[in-house]
């Protein structure tokens, strides 16, 4: 995304002519800090939900952490990673990285309560067979998981989408820049785009999970699948 | 399955395919064993149904077998091998397992299901693909199956795919975890025959457990009844521990119709059969009615030229009648083959009016005539 490291461009006027290359700009930076928080998100995640399910003690203290994170107001997570752990507000890495801590408490439990709910005749018979732990966690648990999984990303991935915006405040936040600035400037068009776009985003997004769904996982009733 | 480098062997194998010796289990916390100090041997090719009540262990028992749940004491030896010689999941590999609900793998197509354990072996796909279809057919599984997710299967067909995959790599020893429990009764019965058919063609040792003592006799050459703790009360094959129960225990698992289970391990070909009250469609209403008379019966069966079974007649209808020839037999409602369980039998003789079952051969042709009479002698010989 070369584009983006140019320098952003700028709304003019009070319509929208003229402005959809700055709509769409905004669009690709909204992306991008969805996609880097979602994936440092999930990166984090899944050791932690790996950990929970093989260590069931392990698992209320590590859903008790990821819940409390949770309630953290996002606007002081941003202010304490930027300012309190020395990464600065004028990139996104805080941003980034607070996002990443929200998407925790949906990704960890999904992931365990993905791996939970197969069956056990399945595992039994995954080890009866002869599949070490490994093997049986890898290539049939974790298949198996899938469909929870994708439908915690979806969560993450929708709520994770709204909260970009909150970034506007300081002057960053991708779309929500777009309705911060737009009402500063009393400009309807701006709020408009901007607000517009990111529930277009949403739902693109959404609608690419769980087309990715049906093709990860042909196995699951027809039915099930929305 | 081959010996270990190195490890034990059971040099009085002989014609044991597995042994259980001294199996002990004692669950971490339980203040008495689960199952203790079972010895038990298992012959090749034989099909042994571990039962009892639950918590007499069997379900333990039989895991200890491929190591699902690892003995405190004792030692179990497949094939002459001591189990703990080799790492679990290669005893595993070499080991059918087949559970109660059936435990599809439901990411997997069917076909890919059955070739579980020879892709972990590392076969070939011709290889793979040519067994799969053989077992598919085996099973009576449609191959336009294969491709399917168990989910599209009815409960059935999975407990059929379950068996094809515990089969794949054609291991020397099966074991059957209640596998038919889960599935209504009348795919029940069939799954039951179809083993029974699948013995004849792959002989296997099968470990078989089940709480369902009338599926222990159908199937089982040899019955071992476990007491709570894992203490084995008898083990013999069915028509003898029907016959003879060793203790009250067994006695009362058996339950109280030891003697109707029995008819249903003899057939009608073994049994001794009257000759029944009998004449041939020419013959005259006197001869008719001599034969009634001779035999004690107010009834008497009609047979064509051939000897085929027409029917019968009753007195009241020869009254007034010259010839059996004009008159019209009613059919018999019990009509039994060599085949026929002596319990069918009873069956029929219990519901038809005349209180007989009449035996026919493959054509038709009458061959004799069984009563309560005749049953009971076959049960108290």
């Amino acid at each position: 995304m070369t584009s983006l490291a140019a320098r952003p461009p700028s709304w003019s006027g009070f319509g929208f002519d003229g402005n959809w290359d700055v709509v769409w700009y905004y669009i690709l930076v909204h992306l991008r800090i969805t996609a880097l928080a979602l994936v440092l998100g999930a990166a984090v995640a899944f050791p932690l939900g790996l950990a929970g399910y093989r260590w069931r003690h392990s698992y209320p203290a590590i859903l008790g952490v990821t819940s409390v994170l949770y309630t953290i107001p996002s606007l002081s997570l941003i202010v304490l990673l930027g300012l309190g752990f020395g990464l600065g507000l004028l990139n996104d890495k805080p941003l980034i990285i607070a996002l990443a801590i929200y998407t925790l408490a949906i990704l960890v439990r999904n992931l365990v309560e993905g791996l939970r709910a197969v069956p056990d005749s399945v595992k039994d018979a995954a080890t009866g067979v002869g599949y070490t732990p490994l093997r049986s966690l890898l290539v049939i648990e974790l298949p198996l998981a899938v469909p929870a999984v994708i439908a915690g990303l979806r969560v993450a991935a929708v709520s994770t989408i709204s909260l970009v915006s909150v970034g506007g405040v300081l002057g960053r936040g991708g779309l929500g820049f777009l309705f911060f600035e737009g009402y500063r400037r009393n400009r309807t068009s701006e709020i408009i785009a901007g607000i517009g776009a990111s529930i277009v985003l949403a739902v693109v997004v959404d609608i690419a999970l769980v087309l990715t769904r049906r093709v990860l996982t042909p196995w699951t009733p027809a039915r099930a699948v929305r | 399955m081959t010996a270990a480098p190195g490890g034990a062997t059971d040099t009085s194998a002989g014609d044991v395919a597995i042994r259980l010796e001294h199996l002990t289990k004692t669950y971490p916390g339980a203040f008495r064993p689960a199952v203790d100090g079972l010895d038990l041997a298992i012959p090749r090719g034989e099909l042994v149904a571990l039962v009892g009540p639950s918590g007499c262990g069997k379900t333990t028992t039989l895991k200890m077998i491929n190591r699902l749940i690892e003995p405190t004491g004792g030692t179990v030896w497949v094939e002459g091998v001591d189990i703990r010689t080799q790492p679990t999941h290669e005893l595993r590999r070499g080991i059918g397992y087949v559970i109660q609900q059936a435990g599809l793998f439901p990411h997997r197509t069917v076909g890919d299901n059955i070739a579980t354990v020879p892709k972990l072996l590392g076969w070939d796909r011709a290889r793979m693909q040519a067994r799969v279809d053989e077992l598919a057919d085996l099973l009576r599984l449609d191959r336009g199956l294969l491709g399917r997710y168990p989910a599209a299967l009815s409960g059935g067909q999975q407990q059929r795919v379950g068996v094809a995959r515990a089969l794949a790599a054609d291991p020397p020893v099966l074991l059957m975890d209640e596998p038919y429990s889960a599935v209504d009764p009348i795919v029940r019965a069939q799954l039951q025959d179809e083993l029974l058919t699948l013995r004849r063609e792959v002989r296997k040792t099968i470990v078989f457990v089940t709480h369902d003592i009338d599926e222990a006799i159908k199937l089982a050459d040899r019955i071992a009844i476990l007491n709570v703790g894992g203490i084995l009360e008898q083990v013999d094959p069915p028509a003898e521990m029907l016959r003879a129960p060793r203790t009250d225990f067994v006695a009362d698992f058996l339950g109280d119709d030891r003697g109707i289970k029995r008819l249903s391990l003899m057939t009608v070909g073994g049994a001794s059969l009257s000759k029944g009250p009998v004449v041939g469609q020419s013959a005259t209403a006197d001869d008719a009615r001599a034969t009634m008379a001779e035999l004690g019966y107010d009834w008497v069966a009609v047979c064509d030229g051939d000897d085929r079974l027409l029917g019968w007649i009753g007195a009241a209808e020869l009254d007034g009648a010259t010839a059996v020839g004009g008159l019209t037999p009613k059919p018999f409602l019990a009509v039994v083959t060599a085949d026929t369980t002596l319990k069918a039998a009873l069956d029929g003789i219990v519901t038809s009016r005349t209180r007989v079952a009449m035996a026919v051969d493959g054509e038709g042709r009458y061959l004799g005539m069984l009563t309560v009479d005749d049953l009971a002698e076959g049960i108290t010989a």
